[in-house]
């Protein structure tokens, strides 16, 4: 076996080729890391908003909130079905709500966006305990003020503290508050009552949804027969964790897809590079080598050598390529969600799973890269490489 | 032999190694082209949007509809040659779950003719006018599900509860590139009639034709005037604004797209520099003589510049040469028929082509400063002296 020094040594010689290729594979680990981490980012947001214990109603057939429709009427005979949890006082842990989504226009780019705006009860923060106010004050009950989630303030014009948006004409309401929730997707939302929007939205009478706390995650097949028995209510239930499961689908998979092809497509591009290093690596070490050998190693220890610095080579570039996407840990990524049509605000996520798939995928690069001259070097004759 | 001569035959020297950067080039230009091409697939429908069509909506959000007597004011505004409208259904074929189309309710008189790049045989047309429950379909819709005349289809939506029936009365083909060819039309009276009373008589928007394509600003401007003082303000704006604010909910990933289209071309001028470096590396002796018989530094650093614009040029007409076909009728045929309603046009168009072959050319002469400095910097008695 030769000493992994001897690769390292060789790597340090050609300075400016070494940084070259590595530099080439770095920005290919880059990319890849990147869309793996906004993916892993998307899903993240979207699950963290969902708990295994709870459960939410929709109108049959719709995927989002924001086309369910659910009679208030309705909203008794869901809270009292089997498996739902009671709090202190003996009241079943429960909200309904109204979802709608208002055009505003985005900071930073020429046009409106859809924001999310969802219309609470006085004792949203019952159901809610993870909600808290991180700047101003919560909204007084029954009045046009509005809490804003940390995401989305300061990205949509009118959505800072102290600033107002008209939720219809001339209809003002005032931003008093920053809520934080845990990194979920209700940080991209405003939050106003419920009242206010249902007359600003002609929803008078109806909610979006209906979130309840089991009181246990098991009972949730109960729950889910008690609502969905009763064939005239029309209404369907489902965990929350499945019901954001599919919200983070579309938008996860697009990211995820266009990143890996993207990256497929560069990796070839980089992994020719080090080819390319490689054997000007081997052409103008052919006398070392032809040493090496007359010195008794063997064929297999020649390749085995070579490979090594190839995976050596990408490996650098895969590091520093991992290491600099971590700063996009950094950077908040606003998008349109496709499963909601309004504006969500992801975070890169750098996982381990991320990292460590970007470093195999930059080995892998330089095994692929590295083979084809690492068995030109296996082969070279020690004699003939030793005369030149 | 001319000096430009001189810096093209130097690449025959190593030809494998030319090989295979020029196969790195034409990967990277390939990718590339792709990842222009979509962004040019995604934006250009502002650019081909008809110039004399204003859409009105809601101002504040798409979850609310307008009254239906706003068609009749808008109607008779100025300017205004002829006027449809239509609701987004939201349907989908429970048969072909997964399978995204838009689904309008139209009105049957007006939305042809209104949309003239939607062709439909006039004596299908004549038949679905008279059919309340008809349908008219696209011809890539139609052609995916598998669709003819004549056929009953039922069809699901997430916003109105129930099953849907129709029959599909026509197939719809176009002249304009950017239009959707996946839309499924049908009477926004079969619809309408079969809503609860509350959600009756409401229309998604209002699309209107207008005589004089150079003011279409102002007469959108105007129609907001009209409804200024109503319940329900308006928000018109020609089909190129419309589109264009349409994509700034997706500005983020736009512009991580261009950045990425960056990164390939720096990882290509990586490549190419790399390989120019060793070349000039390994000439150093060569250089050394001819400076010494009376060539200037300029000569030499103008051999490394052209030998690496050949290069890039090289690298660029073969991806070019690759990335046609795999664009036109690789890649871009699988998108058009299966992300029609996102991509109804997906080809390369020759200013991207162009733009490619440009970069290709303009970075290999760029990869090449560098080494270029270095040599023509080189002391003729080192030089001579080198062993390389």
């Amino acid at each position: 076996m030769i000493p992994i020094r001897y690769n390292l040594r060789s790597l340090s010689v050609r300075k400016a080729t070494t940084l070259a290729t590595a530099g080439g594979i770095a920005l290919v680990v880059f990319v890849l890391a990147s869309s793996l981490m906004l993916s892993a980012g998307i899903k993240k947001t979207l699950g963290s908003s969902g708990r295994p214990d709870d459960a939410i109603v929709l109108r049959m057939g719709s995927d989002a909130e924001l086309g369910s429709v659910v009679e208030e009427s309705s909203v008794p005979l869901i809270l009292a079905a089997p498996g739902v949890k009671a709090d202190e006082r003996g009241q079943p842990l429960g909200v309904a709500e109204v979802v709608v989504v208002a055009a505003m226009p985005k900071l930073g780019a020429d046009g409106v966006t859809n924001v999310t705006l969802r219309g609470v009860p006085d004792d949203v923060m019952r159901f809610r305990p993870e909600v808290h106010i991180v700047a101003g004050r919560p909204p007084r009950p029954g009045t046009d003020e509005a809490i804003v989630g940390e995401r989305i303030r300061g990205r949509i014009a009118g959505l800072d503290l102290g600033q107002s948006f008209d939720i219809k004409k001339n209809r003002p309401v005032k931003v008093v508050g920053v809520f934080a929730a845990d990194g979920s997707s209700y940080e991209s939302e405003v939050w106003v009552d419920r009242e206010l929007l249902r007359q600003a939205y002609g929803r008078e009478g109806i909610v979006s949804s209906v979130r309840v706390r089991l009181s246990s995650p098991s009972k949730f097949d109960a729950f889910r027969a008690g609502v969905e028995n009763d064939k005239r209510l029309g209404l369907q239930a489902l965990r929350e964790t499945a019901f954001y499961e599919k919200q983070s689908e579309g938008a996860a998979m697009f990211v995820g897809t266009l990143g890996t092809v993207v990256s497929f497509f560069f990796a070839l591009g980089a992994m020719i590079g080090a080819t390319i290093t490689m054997y000007a690596a081997v052409a103008n070490r052919q006398r070392e080598i032809g040493t090496l050998r007359a010195l008794g190693f063997s064929r297999r220890a020649i390749l085995a050598s070579f490979l090594l610095e190839a995976i050596l080579l990408a490996g650098i570039g895969g590091v520093a390529g991992a290491a600099a996407s971590m700063a996009m840990g950094l950077v908040h990524f606003s998008m349109v969600n496709f499963a909601s049509w309004s504006e969500i605000v992801f975070s890169f996520d750098p996982t381990p799973r991320v990292l460590a798939t970007a470093l195999v995928f930059a080995c892998g690069m330089g095994l692929l890269g590295g083979f084809f001259p690492a068995v030109r070097a296996a082969r070279t004759s020690p004699l003939k490489a030793i005369r030149g | 032999m001319t000096l430009a001569g001189l810096a093209v035959r130097n690449l025959a020297r190593n030809k494998f190694r030319v090989a295979l950067t020029v196969a790195g080039v034409a990967v990277a230009i390939v990718a590339f082209l792709l990842i222009r091409t979509v962004l040019w697939a995604w934006t250009s429908g502002a650019q081909w949007a008809a110039k004399d069509r204003v859409v009105t909506r809601h101002k504040v959000t798409f979850v609310m509809a307008l009254p239906e007597h706003y068609v009749e004011v808008v109607r008779e505004a100025p300017h205004i040659k002829a006027v449809t409208w239509a609701n987004w259904f939201g349907g989908k074929d429970p048969r072909h779950d997964r399978e995204f189309f838009g689904t309008l309710a139209v009105d049957p008189d007006t939305y042809f003719t209104v949309y003239d790049e939607m062709k439909v045989p006039p004596g299908q047309l004549d038949d679905w006018k008279h059919d309340r429950q008809g349908a008219i379909v696209g011809d890539v819709l139609a052609k995916k599900l598998g669709w003819k005349l004549g056929d009953t289809v039922t069809l699901e939506s997430g916003i109105y509860p129930g099953d849907w029936q129709f029959k599909i009365d026509g197939i719809y083909t176009t002249t304009a590139k950017s239009v959707d060819r996946s839309t499924f039309c049908f009477h926004w009276d079969y619809l309408n009639d079969a809503l609860p009373p509350a959600r009756r008589d409401k229309v998604g928007w209002i699309v209107s034709r207008v005589d004089d394509s150079a003011h279409v600003a102002d007469i959108g401007v105007a129609l907001d005037k009209r409804f200024d003082d109503a319940d329900t303000p308006t928000l018109s704006q020609d089909e190129r604004s419309f589109n264009a604010s349409f994509l700034a909910m997706f500005s983020a990933i736009l512009k991580a797209m261009n950045i990425v289209s960056g990164v390939i071309l720096v990882i290509m001028t990586l490549i190419l520099g790399n390989t120019i470096a060793m070349g000039v590396r390994e000439r150093t002796g060569e250089y050394g003589v001819l400076r010494a018989i009376g060539f200037r530094p300029g000569h030499v650093a103008l051999w490394v510049v052209g030998e690496s614009l050949t290069l890039g040029l090289l690298g660029g007409v073969v991806g070019a040469a690759l990335a046609w076909p795999f664009i036109n009728y690789g890649v871009g045929r699988f998108i058009e028929e299966n992300m029609g309603a996102f991509f109804p046009y997906f080809r390369l168009n020759t200013a991207n082509l162009l733009l490619g072959l440009a970069l290709a050319a303009l970075l290999g002469a760029a990869a090449a400063a560098f080494p270029a400095w270095r040599a023509s910097r080189l002391r003729v008695v080192d030089a001579v002296r080198r062993i390389a």
